[in-house]
This record gives structure tokens, sequence and C-alpha cells, in this order.
């Protein structure tokens, strides 16, 4: 039966953690919010370390807290990040993705700096400031970066946040046997903006009911009863993350899916672990390819999304080149399930855009944890209810005052990343 | 060997309009039983060329052969193409051939058009038969932000 006006928005007859308020994926004031709350005390996943593989590479990072940052390994392969900004004038001060440099030397006045963040340079700056500034007055901002996980670099812009062990927990404890068996190196790295909120997205990674939307995962999981797709389950971490079981992928039931019998170290052949972290980051190894994927939303309704696709630093060229076919099937812009996930995401972002006056959204599947249980979803909107201090129900709903985070102990203030 | 520019260049422009018409029979009757196909592009964020699609003409026909079973928006391309440069090799009685490429996506709903991506052809023809055929296809997009994508070679 069709609703009407009344009907369409009135509230489901729900426990409240089965639905979320349609104006957390487009109110741009709570997204604003959401920036200054959780994405600028989050630990955020910034690069991999076989990015800046070399003393002196740098890679940059657009932080969706709103500032742009640089990457950069030092002589003592020591990994810092910076805020991307000349203290002087306040322009980029790294305008390439990624290079190597002895010094950042801002274009504008050529003002330097080194891997350290120490200005170096400040071309006849005694005759313009004197005494009154110097060098050591003018450093880069220095963002808080640790190295782990898999090689990944992670950054915090709170300068008081807790370690990055303290946010994962043992949410990635299942994976970390194939993420630490060898060094990893990214192959692919590319980006898609689309027009959606950032969670919906995220979602996408957070319950496979949607696996309704593949043809792909259809044949080679859902359809057969050998895969141990439907006794795949959800398990939920403190801090919002979550994983979900592996399961054996019939590659050959796709005709031309081409998949190789490649795999991945520790991993079961076929094999397919995923775990997804607060707030908006995705650990997935299918077989013998790892995606990464971490977000930038760019608004309440436009999100940049990073993509990286990681086989081992030690494979040979034709292994490399095996791992990306097995990627490209179902992963590339050209993939059959990439295609079909943005599609629908972004098909939400469109269908729920402001003053559209959508309903009620539904995370009410309750099926033990198992795979198409919406418990990935549940446990994602309680976390982000948490840190925002408003219910995910009822955005106008204040619960408490937003998530305390942990001071980083005394010990551990000083610089955590790890050499190479 | 047939070397009348022409007739290569017909070829690259006719493969544009089978792919526009999504007319992927006519696609492979012009092209090669051992026909080679690959898209690739090069990351300056990582600096590595990174490739998205690499078949040989089975994996291609397969690839048509399941389009139907996906889901997709259904947005036609439109392929964009002009031929800069056609060398002979008389040895292999092949021609190696350049194709300047922009590829425009026209929405269903309402007919907006966006360019979807740019990028070249680097076409290897066969010259040794009574029509020029192509031996393989190789995609360099210099666009790397496809939206949201699309299942359909390029």
């Amino acid at each position: 039966m069709s609703r009407n006006s009344k009907q369409w928005t009135q509230k489901p007859n729900l426990p409240s953690t089965h639905y979320a308020d349609p104006k957390i994926y487009s109110d741009p004031a709570i997204f604003e919010e959401e920036k200054e709350k959780i994405f600028k005390k989050v630990w955020m996943l910034a690069a991999h370390e076989s990015e800046v593989a070399n003393p002196h590479d740098f890679r940059t990072y657009e932080h969706p807290g709103g500032t742009r940052l640089v990457i950069m390994r030092g002589e003592d392969m020591k990994i810092r990040t910076f805020y991307n900004i000349c203290p002087h004038r306040g322009n980029l001060l790294v305008y390439e993705p990624s290079g190597n440099a002895k010094k950042l030397v801002c274009i504008f006045h050529q003002w330097a700096f080194d891997a350290k963040g120490d200005c170096v340079d400040i071309p006849r700056g005694k005759a313009g400031y004197q005494d009154r500034i110097c060098e050591s007055d003018v450093g880069l901002r220095e963002v808080k970066t640790e190295v782990g996980y898999g090689g990944f670099v992670w950054v915090n812009l709170d300068d008081s946040c807790a370690p990055l062990s303290a946010h994962i927990g043992s949410a990635l404890d299942y994976m970390m046997p194939e993420l630490e068996t060898e060094p990893l190196e990214v192959l692919w790295y590319y980006q898609a903006t689309l027009r959606t909120n950032f969670k919906l997205i995220h979602d996408t990674n957070q319950e496979f009911y949607h696996d309704y939307l593949h043809y792909h995962n259809r044949i080679t999981g859902m359809l057969d009863p050998k895969s141990g797709y439907f006794q795949r389950r959800y398990t939920a971490f403190p801090n919002g993350h979550a994983s979900v079981g592996s399961m054996n992928v019939s590659y050959d039931a796709y005709t031309g899916s081409g998949h190789s019998a490649l795999g991945w170290p520790k991993l079961p052949p076929n094999g397919w672990k995923l775990v997804d972290l607060f707030p908006c980051i995705t650990y997935n190894l299918r077989t013998s390819v790892l995606r990464i994927d971490s977000y930038i939303p760019l608004g309440p309704d436009r999100v940049l999304l990073e993509f990286r696709i990681l086989g081992l630093k030690s494979d040979t060229p034709e292994v490399r080149k095996q791992r990306e076919k097995d990627a490209a099937t179902i992963w590339s812009p050209f993939g059959r399930n990439l295609h079909e996930d943005l599609l629908a995401s972004s098909g939400q972002g469109m269908a729920m855009a402001r003053g559209s006056d959508p309903m009620y959204v539904l995370h009410a599947r309750e099926e033990d944890n198992l795979i198409h249980d919406e418990v990935g979803m549940r446990h994602y909107l309680e976390e982000w209810s948490a840190w925002m201090g408003r219910s995910s129900s009822d955005s106008t709903r204040k619960i408490a005052d937003s998530k305390p985070q942990a001071t980083a102990p005394a010990h551990q203030e000083q610089d955590v990343a790890q050499p190479a | 060997m047939n070397t009348d520019r022409t007739t290569v260049e017909e070829l690259v422009y006719q493969t544009c309009t089978a792919l526009d018409r999504n007319d992927y029979s006519e696609f492979l009757g012009l092209c090669d039983q051992q026909f080679e196909y690959k898209v690739t592009a090069f990351s300056p964020e990582i600096r590595k060329d990174m490739t998205w699609l690499d078949h040989n003409r089975a994996e291609m026909e397969e690839l048509f052969h399941t389009l139907p079973k996906h889901n997709s928006d259904h947005a036609p391309l439109t392929r964009n193409a002009v031929v800069y440069k056609v060398s002979y090799d008389n040895d292999k009685k092949q021609a190696n051939v350049v194709t300047a490429l922009q590829i425009f996506r026209t929405n269903l709903d309402g007919g907006a058009t966006q360019v979807f991506a740019v990028g070249k052809y680097y076409d290897t023809v066969s010259l040794d038969q009574d029509k020029p055929i192509l031996v393989k296809r190789h995609v360099k997009l210099d666009t790397r932000d496809l939206g949201w994508g699309n299942h359909i070679p390029i």
C-alpha cells in the first residue's frame, strides 16, 4: 500500500537503532560538525609507506578535516607529516601529488624547509626581518603520524590524540597475518568523485545484503551453497569497527572471470576477508589483491573516494601483472562490481538530497550477525552518535557530549612513526 | 600491403562508432582473431602505470556477453577520435596508429553531456588482408577520476 505524506515521514515501528534520520546524509550543518568532532580528531589512513619509499620522497594528502597535508620521509627513514602550507604567506608548499626533494621550497618566495619541517632558508631574511623573525620561528606544522597495520601511513590532526593502536584496537587482528607476512606495495591509486554522502558509500562495505546488486557476487557466492557465503559473520569491535568472515569465492562460476590461482600468503585459497574501520576506511583482501578504501568527504553530498590496490613488494613483473588482472575484473573503474557500488550509492545521494523529503533509512535486518544482517551499519552509527553527541535516528536529539578522546600518555606524545 | 592512410583511419573511426552504438559484434568483426586490448593510466600519485583492463579476444567476447547481466546507468558514450599519426612497418605488414581520443557521456535523463575521459589509442593494424584489421589496441588514459565508472571498453 502506498503511503501519504504523514505515513511516509513517520518513524518506523522499530528500535531507534534500526533506522537512520535521512538528515545525517545531507544536512550541511551536520557535515560541518562531522569535520570538527570526528575528522579533526580521528586517525585517517593517508598513504602507504611504499609511496614514500626513499629518503626525501613526499606525497600529498587532502585531509577530510579540511587541511592539505604533505607526507615526507626523512634521511633518518622516519615518515613525518606537515601542513602543506608555507608559513610565510599561506601558499601551497607542494603542488605535485608526489615526488622527491631534499628541501620543500615554496615557489612564491623560495622559503625552504627540510624533511623534519625545519625552515632552512629565508631569502634575504636578515635584510627584511632583522632579528624579529628567524628560521627557527617559522617551521612547518607537524601532524601526528604513525605507520602500521600493513605499512600504512596514518595521520591525526589532534596533537593530544591517543595512539593509533587505541583507535584500531583488535579490529585488524583477524587480517594481520596476511598484512604483515611480507612488505606490501601499492599497484594502483585512483580516485572517484561522487555526489553522495561518505557514510552511504561506506555502507556498501558495511552490508552485504546489497550483493543482489552484483551479478558477480551472486554467481560466485550467494548462489553457490559450497562457498560458505551465508555463513560469513560480522564481528563488531570497539570504536565502530567491524569485520566480515571469509568465504570461498567460486570464481569459475563467472564466465570469463579469468581469475588466477595466485592467492595471497596466509589467506586460504579463494578467501575473502574484510574489515571496516571508523569513520570511512576499509581493508578488503580478496583472494590475490588487497584493496584499501579511504574516503575524503568534501561536503554533505560530495565525497572523494581514494582506492588503493596492493600486491606484495616481492612480486615479479609477471605476478604483478596477474594481480592487476585479478583486480581489474571487479575493482578497476571498468570493473564489474565497483561501477555498480558507485552507481548505487550515488543514486542514494541523488534520491536523498537535501529538500527531497526522504524517509527514515532502514538498517533493520537481523540474521544472527550473518552476512545479510545489517549490524555493521547499526554498530557504525552507534559510534557516529557517540562522536557527534547526537542521535543518528533523530538528528535533532542531543544524547551526550561528543565522545571524549583519551589523551595520549606522556611517554607516547613523542612521534611514533616507524622506520621502513 | 595496402598503405592507404584513409582505410586505416576509417578502421579506427569505425571501431569508435561500433562501440558508440554498443554493437559489439561489429566491433569484434573489425578485430583480428589474435586481438589484444588494454587500458592503462599513469598515476602521478604513485608514479606507476596501472593496467585497468587487459584482455585477449576471447576475454573481450566474454566481457561483452556478460554486460547485460550487470547493472549500469546505460548512459551512452560518444567517442571523438582524431588520427594523429600512421606509421608503417613493411616487414610486419602493419601500421602503428596514434589517435587522440575524447569520450563524452550523455545522461539518459535530460541529455546533458559531460566529458568522461580523454586519452589516446595506440593501435596496431594488420595490412596483410583485403582490408585493415585491428590487431592490438592500447588505450592510454589521461583521465583517472572516472566518477562512478563504466563497464564498457572504451
